[in-house]
């Protein structure tokens, strides 16, 4: 995307800009800095009420934290009054800072996903978080627009989703206006495809690795806290426990309640307890699709589907969580991962090519599920074996195609195949093939994925 | 124990439909020394350093540690060599091959319009001996496509016809 230039966009700006978009600037809410500084202002007041009940003769620290909390607020009211945005041209403009002004212009044409998050302060009040997913941007490089109203928000979604609307193949520039001039605020005909069960997800969580680290350690401590006959031994594996236990929680917060529609414009995925997120995902945008299946699930016959969107997600509290996929389906069978996966890709192959069987010298685990398969649309490659992973690429989106082989494989005449796609995160990996046969991938992916990259243009 | 082979190609295979014949450029031959001079640059200091403080136990000990490092220097050369000879890319028509690596043999396949931006680099050392690294970059973190010592005018030129082809078939994400 950056292939473009910095100059932004050069295609035509939009000949008539749909709605509010009526180039006049706009500001937050005035809640909002109470929201943004929301975490360390619950903090603060438990520490605060803390004090005042524990010690009410000592108010010196009272004065201190009550000085804290109006700076705090004084500074996040600058910051509201300095802020403002505009949507003209074709490009999001968000104006900040008072003594550093700082102008950032987002061209819709690059957006990936617009994203709807709620905190729980945030839902307490009616507000909401406008959050853009740019390729290539980190979580600070992404726009956010903190805080809107709840019903503004869905409509300035609902507005820029229809502004940077991809034609129907999925290519991402340049936008052809012309699509983009239907009616954002038109209810949209929608299907449910999914809904998480709710007594499913904790069972689901607990029993992934860290779910295991956390049900292991409290066995443990409270086994040592039986035979030892004190509790203080156990003190110093608290923290980590703590940790942990704070992973798993976030998780089973942000993935409660998930449910995901199509519309028209896309997927639309919801979920969270107390953070509330809604995204819209374009089919053209997905970079890759992955179908997660743990060894200890696999029983169960649960699954999991996550979705890769070029474009980190914004969570500036947890650096793993932006990592980890989105998923559509936390957990769920196998039945409702096909049906979403219909909705995300067309007629997608199943990995229906197992690996030839010398590649269990070099794989002992996994070549069991070794495979992959691919039309002239798609690649899939399955692999690993205490958690199986099975990764659709559409071939327009490929990047890059490696073909990597190791001593162990030149021994065995095997070789591995790499589709590369944007970003850090995924690349479907077409293990341990023939030698003859990689070479045959290496040599018909690229045309295959320049072939789909001129279908989709 | 492990053949190095020859390097792959997709001719010898006979695979793709109507594939032509790939003609694998080769970085410069300067490049193995350059390599060579880094190898030296870390060896006779570390053999010195090793020989002198092996002194302090006995001069036997410190001319013993000097040879070992003079000697894993020579044979880290031997393999050099190879992998130096390993490198190759070649332009096809719609993208770019690059080849490399002896013990893990890597070929990667970069269409032209996937290029984001390409940047070249020349340490000290490679200006020195006129030399530059050109490397690709597209928005997969993954791709990973470098050739290096290439002559420093050969390497402007190739990034200039790489940009050019990078811009005529530029695809959106």
């Amino acid at each position: 995307m950056t292939g473009s230039g910095p100059a932004g966009p050069p295609g035509p700006l939009p000949a008539a800009p749909p709605l509010a978009s009526d180039e006049s600037w706009h500001r937050l809410h005035p809640l909002s800095p109470l929201v943004r500084a929301g975490r360390q202002m619950m903090s603060l007041l438990v520490v605060l009420i803390g004090i005042a009940v524990l010690n009410q003769h000592q108010d010196g620290n009272l004065v201190a934290d009550v000085v804290v909390i109006v700076i705090a607020l004084v500074g996040g009211f600058v910051s509201w009054l300095v802020t403002r945005w505009q949507i003209a041209g074709g490009v999001l403009r968000i104006d900040t800072g008072l003594l550093r002004r700082e102008s950032r212009r987002f061209p819709l044409s690059q957006i990936q996903a617009v994203d709807v998050v709620q905190t729980g302060l945030a839902r307490l009040l009616g507000l909401a978080e406008l959050q853009l997913r740019i390729a290539g941007a980190d979580s600070a490089g992404g726009g956010r627009l903190a805080c809107l109203r709840l019903a503004e928000a869905e409509q300035l979604r609902r507005q820029l989703l229809a502004l940077t609307a991809v034609p129907a193949g999925g290519l991402a520039v340049p936008p052809t206006r012309a699509e983009a001039v239907q009616d954002p605020a038109e209810p949209t005909a929608v299907r449910k495809l999914f809904r998480v069960r709710a007594s499913r997800l904790p069972v689901a969580i607990l029993l992934t690795r860290s779910g295991a680290t956390v049900l292991v350690v409290a066995v443990a401590t409270w086994l040592t806290a039986q035979f030892t006959g004190s509790a203080g031994v156990v003190a110093p594996f608290l923290p980590v426990a703590f940790g942990v236990a704070a992973t798993l929680w976030r998780r089973f917060n942000g993935e409660y309640g998930t449910t995901v529609v199509a519309a028209q414009d896309g997927i639309r995925l919801r979920s969270g307890l107390i953070q509330r997120t809604a995204e819209t995902i374009r089919p053209g945008r997905i970079q890759a699709v992955c179908l997660v299946e743990p060894m200890i699930w696999r029983p169960l016959g649960w699954c999991r589907l996550e979705v890769d969107v070029a474009g980190a997600r914004q969570r500036r509290e947890d650096r793993a969580e932006g990592q980890r996929l989105r998923a559509l389906i936390p957990v769920g069978s196998r039945a409702e991962a096909d049906l979403v996966l219909a909705a995300l890709l067309s007629n997608p192959p199943l990995p229906s090519q197992p690996a030839p069987a010398r590649a269990r010298w070099k794989a002992p685990l996994s070549y069991h599920f070794l495979s992959w398969n691919g039309d002239d649309r798609y690649a899939v490659a399955a692999r690993g074996r205490v958690c199986r992973e099975t990764t659709w690429v559409p071939l327009e989106k490929v990047q890059s195609v490696r073909w990597v082989q190791g001593p162990l494989q030149r021994r065995l005449g095997l070789a591995t195949v790499h589709l590369d796609v944007a970003g850090k995160r995924v690349s479907a990996k077409i293990e341990d093939r023939d030698s003859a046969e990689a070479l045959r991938i290496l040599a018909a992916l690229p045309d295959l994925a320049r072939a789909a990259r001129s279908r989709a243009g | 124990m492990i053949d190095p082979g020859g390097p792959p190609s997709l001719g010898r295979a006979e695979s793709g439909p109507g594939e032509p014949e790939v003609s694998w450029l080769r970085p410069s031959p300067l490049l193995l020394r350059a390599r060579r001079i880094e190898v030296a640059a870390v060896t006779v200091p570390a053999a010195i350093i090793g020989g002198v403080a092996g002194q302090f136990v006995s001069a036997a000990v410190g001319i013993a540690i000097a040879a070992g490092v003079v000697l894993a220097g020579l044979v880290g050369e031997r393999f050099l060599a190879r992998r130096v000879a390993s490198w190759g890319y070649a332009e096809r028509h719609d993208d770019l091959m690059v080849r490399r690596g002896v013990l893990i043999r890597r070929l990667s396949v970069i269409p032209y319009g996937r290029m984001q931006f390409i940047d070249v680099t020349a340490g000290p050392l490679e200006r020195a001996l006129g030399l530059a690294t050109l490397r690709m970059h597209t928005a997969a973190a993954a791709s990973d496509a470098r050739i290096p010592g290439l002559e420093s005018g050969a390497a402007a030129a190739l990034r200039d016809q790489l940009a050019a082809l990078g811009e005529a078939q530029a695809a959106g994400l």
